[in-house]
């Protein structure tokens, strides 16, 4: 690498662009995560008790975790409804990802993707709202269902998971979305035709030939897609309801409102410990590697 | 197996425009049928309405006497050999050839015993656990082949397969093509722009241009009676001399064609004199001789001359005419020819009238600017 940058851009714009790239790894990556990890095995002090006799390496953190069956809950419930929020967005944009890349013409596909786009001019927490007045007890959907006369009264949607779910699926449909699109896109349509005119029906030739060849997208939209989920704070906290409290909102809690940054970190610690095995096991499962989702 | 093809009427729109006029075709069981033409003369659109992959605007295709006009395209009884072949690259040889078998639900014993007969077919016998990236390019051509024919097609369509592959190994599947066709007595139709493919292949040959089958008829057949002018340009080379009828004797006709000497040819259908038509000598035909020859009756000056192995071809100023090529046999020494054929040299020419042909000119309009181009490339 080195080798190449030098051939093109000389020794020192190159020292300048490693330096560059090694200091923002080091100052806005590594040291801030060494930093938390670090918080995470020391217990909670005054600043007058810092670098005393009660300044020691302790698991004390970890512990409270794993002893709170209130918080073991909620973190095996945030990545279950994760894995649910991952796999719901992945039904609703694989057809939408398909019909762009392979259905629609060009200005229909242009079309689709500036209506897909628009919404996220507009901040999250704003978006976020709009779909909490939607679910309002007395809002637009309860009153359509009920002049629909699908329901006899409305539905306490924000009460249960609904709302989270929906909200975020919502959130993150483009995240899905592009990688899936980029990979089916990239797909030889004569390949679809082969296996159609080889007598294949619809259902198996997305499940023999696009499928398997939009797998590294696959991978990379549900990557991403599940660790949104698993790190939202503003959809579960504006959607959610005491019953559907998501892990970020408790080591929000444990930083903002327990002042106890020690605590808080070792939860954070834990979700990115998470997140990593989640990772790792999507790419084994569609045995891909870090290659295939960097393309 | 009945693998009888008839399209009747079929007409292609997509919006104004018009890939396909009304057509109406018979494709025989068990033959090698090929659609010839330029790009953009709608022969793919045929096979695609063909396979079932269009359905046309108007008209009906049947295939084995059975209309499937409306049929979706898997269940059809055709299968099709695509331009880049288009192998499943994630999967191996077999599972390749083995797909649509297992879309039959044929289960996998005799799945991969028909699999193994057809790479015997195809004279790749072993390669089945391969991955298809590894193969090379006319393995690959092989294992569609195998692939397409695993289904059991009664109607194989081939859309322009061999343009990838280089040289020798095109001219070398086309006899394995040709080979393949005879033993399992499928109909195979096929798509080209290459005349070389289309002639020493096909039973028969339908030449395409504009969205109209310009004539169909069996290669010699072709080659030598073109019905129509685009035909006779685009099929082979020629020498067109338009010109005005003066007599007609028998099948023969003669035209002024602007030259001091007036020009015969063969007409298949009756001319007056006084019609306009034209007159066509493929390069081939012409006896060039020398200049103080007085038994040949056309004279010109060579132009330029390419060396082409078997022949050597000739472009001649006609004097006080156009400027025409000609094919002469290549003798080392000049058995025939005692004065050297050299570019500025003056020579004269004659032909047979035999073989030249008269077309009357009812399609002089057609000749386009376009055609003239192919001819000049052919």
């Amino acid at each position: 690498m080195w080798q190449q940058l030098r051939n093109r851009f000389g020794v020192p714009l190159t020292m300048a662009i490693i330096s560059l790239m090694g200091i923002w790894l080091i100052v806005m990556v590594l040291l801030p995560q060494w930093q938390m990890i670090d918080y995470s095995f020391h217990p909670s002090l005054l600043p007058a008790e810092r670098g005393g006799v009660k300044d020691v390496w302790s698991l004390t953190n970890y512990a409270t975790f794993f002893n709170n069956d209130i918080h073991l809950a909620i973190f095996f419930k945030t990545i279950w409804s994760s894995v649910l929020v991952t796999g719901l967005t992945f039904i609703v944009s694989y057809p939408l990802a398909y019909y762009l890349a392979k259905v629609a013409t060009p200005s229909q596909a242009a079309l689709c993707l500036l209506l897909l786009i628009i919404p996220f001019w507009i901040n999250e927490i704003l978006r976020t709202f709009a779909w909490y007045i939607i679910f309002a007890f007395r809002g637009p959907l309860n009153e359509l269902l009920l002049a629909l006369g699908w329901i006899d009264r409305p539905i306490r949607f924000l009460n249960g998971d609904t709302g989270v779910l929906v909200g975020m699926v919502y959130a993150y449909i483009l995240f899905m979305v592009f990688p899936l699109y980029n990979a089916i896109e990239s797909l030889d349509a004569n390949q679809i035709r082969a296996a159609r005119d080889l007598g294949a029906g619809w259902g198996r030739t997305h499940r023999r030939i696009v499928i398997p060849h939009a797998k590294p997208g696959i991978a990379t939209g549900c990557i991403m897609t599940f660790m949104l989920a698993a790190g939202s704070y503003a959809v579960p906290s504006l959607l959610g309801s005491p019953g559907s409290r998501w892990f970020t909102q408790i080591i929000y809690n444990w930083f903002f409102e327990g002042g106890d940054w020690n605590q808080g970190a070792a939860y954070a610690f834990l979700l990115l410990v998470l997140c990593i095995v989640f990772v790792t096991l999507i790419m084994r499962v569609f045995k891909v590697g870090l290659g295939d989702i960097a393309k | 197996m009945d693998g009888r093809v008839s399209l009747s009427q079929v007409a292609m729109r997509f919006g104004d425009f018009t890939a396909i006029q009304p057509t109406s075709l018979e494709i025989e069981s068990g033959e090698f049928f090929s659609f010839l033409g330029p790009s953009g003369c709608g022969k793919t659109t045929l096979l695609n309405m063909i396979s079932g992959f269009l359905t046309p605007s108007e008209g009906s295709v049947a295939i084995g006497g059975t209309d499937m006009t409306r049929v979706p395209v898997n269940r059809r009884p055709t299968a099709m050999i695509f331009q880049n072949l288009a192998l499943f690259p994630l999967m191996s040889v077999y599972q390749n050839i083995e797909f649509g078998l297992e879309v039959r639900g044929i289960d996998r014993q005799q799945r991969r015993q028909r699999a193994d007969e057809l790479l015997e077919l195809v004279a790749l016998t072993g390669s089945g656990d391969k991955p298809v990236v590894e193969l090379s390019g006319g393995q690959k051509q092989r294992i569609a082949i195998a692939r397409a024919l695993a289904v059991e097609p009664r109607v194989l369509l081939l859309d322009e397969p061999l343009s990838a592959l280089d040289l020798k190994l095109r001219q070398h599947m086309r006899i394995e093509l040709k080979a393949i066709q005879r033993k399992t007595g499928i109909t195979f139709i096929y798509i080209t722009h290459d005349q070389g493919e289309a002639l020493t292949m096909s039973d028969r040959v339908a030449v395409m241009s504009e969205g109209r089958i310009q004539q169909v008829a069996d290669p010699m057949t072709l080659y030598r009676q073109p019905q129509t002018d685009f035909v006779a340009n685009f099929v082979g080379e020629n020498n067109r001399f338009p010109g005005r009828v003066t007599a007609m004797d028998g099948e023969l006709a003669t035209l002024d064609v602007g030259l001091p000497t007036a020009l015969t040819g063969r007409s298949t259908t009756p001319l007056e004199p006084g019609d306009e038509a034209t007159l066509y000598i493929r390069p081939e035909q012409w006896r060039v001789g020398r200049a103080d020859d007085q038994r040949l009756p056309l004279s010109g000056v060579i132009q330029t001359e390419h060396f082409e192995g078997a022949w050597l071809t000739l472009e001649i100023a006609l004097d006080q005419g156009p400027t025409i090529r000609a094919h002469v046999p290549y003798m080392a020494g000049g058995a025939d020819i005692e004065a050297p054929l050299v570019v500025g040299n003056a020579c004269r020419l004659d032909y047979s009238p035999r073989q030249a042909f008269v077309l009357a000119d009812a399609g002089r309009e057609s000749m386009n600017e376009e055609v003239a181009d192919v001819a000049a490339t052919a």
